[in-house]
């Protein structure tokens, strides 16, 4: 099925779905909020079906001292706003959490335009007040990812109460967290803490008021995070489960896309045992001209006037990919997979223009490169066999961050040529590559603003793939375009590689025998010089 | 748009304070023996950056401290080893976005007060610390 056939049998996400739902308010009333944090008085008067307890969160931060909260750490509240269909459900659910910024503005409120959206079509949608954490602390986004995960107990509490309104409405076994900017990198935490018994000396099974958790996570989604701001004793946290992110070239907070970082983590190959799959996928989403700000509908944008797009492009954008995730994963409308795969696919519900890139990685695949073997030469990974030879290119494997930031621990391999038709050849022996299993030859792929690549002019090159004596050749650019870096406002542009998808079908269609696949041949014909950094090559679905 | 500056700190004193419940259990898992009293390390900005996400992490010498919060003047941090001060004696505090690029701050870690056994009781709590 081509991009188009695929977005003709879809309705656009991003707009309202048939179901009527109500929005309420919950909280841990009475708290005595002084008049500079007056925002907050809205959760002293909660629904009464929906007043909720405190928290002790000082295992994991304080709060900020600058800020007069009518609380302490040891007994925050559970506030937020839920959007919740009408009917006997259950529903699934997914909750919305906020980063750090100024924390006499409530930033919960930010959310509710998605929210409405997803309660639209039939899922219980929350965004919950972390404000509490915010100011100028560091280090606390496991305490926001507890906060979340105890938010989740909230609606698992009601879910099992008996005569609460939502009594058996929520499905436990459907549930998404969104984070945005340090609530995008605690949703991370916020995968994994989900899955531990204790975190250090707290014990995660409800003794000591935290916990348990052991939700069934459907995905986790990050809106532009920070990364590593908080780093479990363990390592830099991998999440594991499905994982999303999207993110703004324009972003003038988090403007080294540490999110990428994440994941880049998130789902690696195991070098041990490269053909496992633990069975879940990420997808990426690079929006060109969007920034931080605006994807919270009430904070004000970071970006001096014309720099980023307007407001309710943003918003659009977010409610459309955002909402293809949601419908995916919570309503299995497995249909909506499609603009996860290929960003193409939403291009009608876009706003006009948009510059996106996007990466997919579906948890069936089988990487014929993923250059994770060390910094040596390229080679053909393991179990498939084969050679990799360059012809008038430069093949380096390299460790340099492709998004600026801290160091990365993922290798690319950067292509650089002078002159026409030079190219990078994998031959495999196709024994050991059941190409014909899988729906799509998958190549991650990006230009650099580096001077072999003329400014703001998309990159381009042509796929050679054999099978035998039939080969089969397709540029890159009928795949998806290969953009030049969007400059960013602050810092080093960001090569940001686009995941190029070519359906096995097509292959079949030019007469190549995916059953018999001998090479792939990266052959760069389309202009005199250029640099191109690759991720890895897959067949997956 | 330009590049966020760093924090420029004008002070760092460190009081010693009473463990919360929370620093006790910490202290405990950490295999503290000198349990008694924690160390409020705070450092005084000559001007407080805006609230952003991006953090500016701060290290002292090599050392990452994993947390700190904001007061009324500055951010504080909590050191619950006394052994940090003499393992870190004489380094200086120094600011970074992205752990490779850092930024000194000419300011070193103070040296912590001694705190007997017998007089931790009478130590203020955090929170009156910081007011």
């Amino acid at each position: 099925m081509t991009i188009a056939e695929e977005a003709a049998e879809l309705r656009n996400p991003g707009l309202p779905g048939i179901a009527e739902f109500d929005t309420l308010i919950y909280g841990s009333p009475p708290l005595a909020y002084p008049a500079a944090l007056s925002q907050y008085v809205i959760y002293n008067t909660p629904d009464p079906a929906y007043v909720t307890g405190r928290i002790n969160v000082s295992a994991f931060a304080n709060l900020g001292a600058a800020t007069p909260w009518p609380f302490t750490n040891t007994n925050v509240p559970l506030n937020g706003h839920i959007c919740i269909p009408r009917g006997s459900g259950p529903f699934a659910l997914a909750v919305f959490a906020h980063g750090n910024h100024n924390p006499f503005e409530n930033s919960t409120p930010g959310y509710l335009y998605l929210c409405q959206l997803l309660a639209s079509h039939g899922i219980i949608a929350a965004t919950i007040d972390v404000n509490f954490l915010n100011g100028f602390n560091f280090g606390e986004n496991d305490a926001r990812a507890i906060v979340q995960l105890e938010h989740l107990k909230q609606f698992r509490s009601w879910n099992g109460t008996a005569g609460h309104p939502l009594q058996g409405k929520v499905d436990l076994n459907r549930m998404l967290i969104v984070g945005h900017s340090r609530g995008g990198e605690a949703v991370g935490h916020a995968s994994l803490f989900n899955r531990l018994a204790a975190i250090g000396p707290v014990i995660l099974d409800g003794s000591a008021g935290l916990g348990p958790y052991r939700f069934g996570l459907s995905a986790a989604a990050a809106i532009a995070p920070t990364d590593r701001q908080f780093v479990p004793a363990t390592g830099p946290t991998v999440v594991p489960d499905s994982y999303f992110i999207i993110h703004g070239s324009k972003d003038s907070d988090v403007f080294t896309f540490e999110g990428y970082h994440t994941y880049e983590r998130a789902h690696a190959v195991d070098l041990a045992n490269p053909t496992v799959s633990d069975g879940k996928f990420k997808a990426m989403l690079w929006v060109h001209k969007a920034n931080h700000n605006q994807f919270n509908s009430v904070w004000a944008p970071e970006t001096p006037p014309g720099v980023a797009m307007p407001r309710p492009s943003q918003e659009q954008i977010a409610r459309v990919h955002l909402g293809a995730l949601a419908l995916a994963v919570l309503l299995d409308r497995h249909e909506y997979f499609a603009v996860l795969r290929d960003h193409a696919v939403a291009t009608a519900w876009d706003p006009a223009a948009t510059e996106l890139v996007s990466q997919y990685q579906d948890p069936q695949r089988i990487f014929v490169q993923h250059n994770q073997e060390g910094l040596a030469p390229a080679v053909v990974s393991l179990p498939v066999d084969g050679t990799v030879a360059a012809d008038g290119v430069v093949a380096a494997r390299q460790l340099t961050a492709l998004v600026g930031g801290a160091p990365t621990t993922t290798i690319t391999l950067r292509l650089a040529w002078n002159s026409a038709g030079t190219r990078l050849l994998l031959q495999v022996d196709p024994a050991t590559l059941p190409a014909e299993r899988y729906k799509a030859m998958a190549l991650r792929v990006g230009q650099s603003n580096e001077a072999a690549n003329t400014a703001n002019r998309d990159q381009d090159f042509t796929l050679e793939v054999s099978s035998g004596s039939r080969t089969a050749a397709f540029r890159a650019s009928s795949l998806h375009r290969m953009l030049f870096p969007d400059p960013p406002p602050i810092g080093p542009a960001k090569i940001v590689m686009q995941t190029l998808r070519l359906p096995v079908a097509r292959l079949v269609e030019c007469g190549v025998d995916p059953n018999d696949l001998r090479s792939v041949a990266l052959v760069f014909d389309q202009r005199q010089t250029g640099i191109v950094y690759t991720g890895d090559l897959q067949f997956t679905n | 748009m330009q590049l966020p500056e760093p924090p420029k700190i004008a002070a760092v004193e460190v009081v010693p304070a009473q463990p919360t419940e929370a620093d006790r259990a910490a202290i405990a898992h950490m295999g503290v023996k000198q349990a008694y009293a924690v160390y409020v390390v705070k450092v005084r900005l000559k001007a407080k950056p805006p609230v952003t996400s991006m953090a500016w992490v701060l290290y002292v010498g090599d050392e990452r401290v994993a947390k700190y919060w904001e007061y009324k003047d500055g951010i504080y941090f909590v050191v619950f080893d006394p052994q940090f001060f003499v393992t870190h004696k004489g380094k200086r505090l120094r600011f970074s976005q992205n752990d490779t690029e850092f930024f000194d701050t000419d300011m070193e870690l103070a040296p912590a007060p001694s705190v007997a056994e017998s007089s931790a009781i009478k130590l203020p709590l955090q929170a009156d610390v910081l007011n």
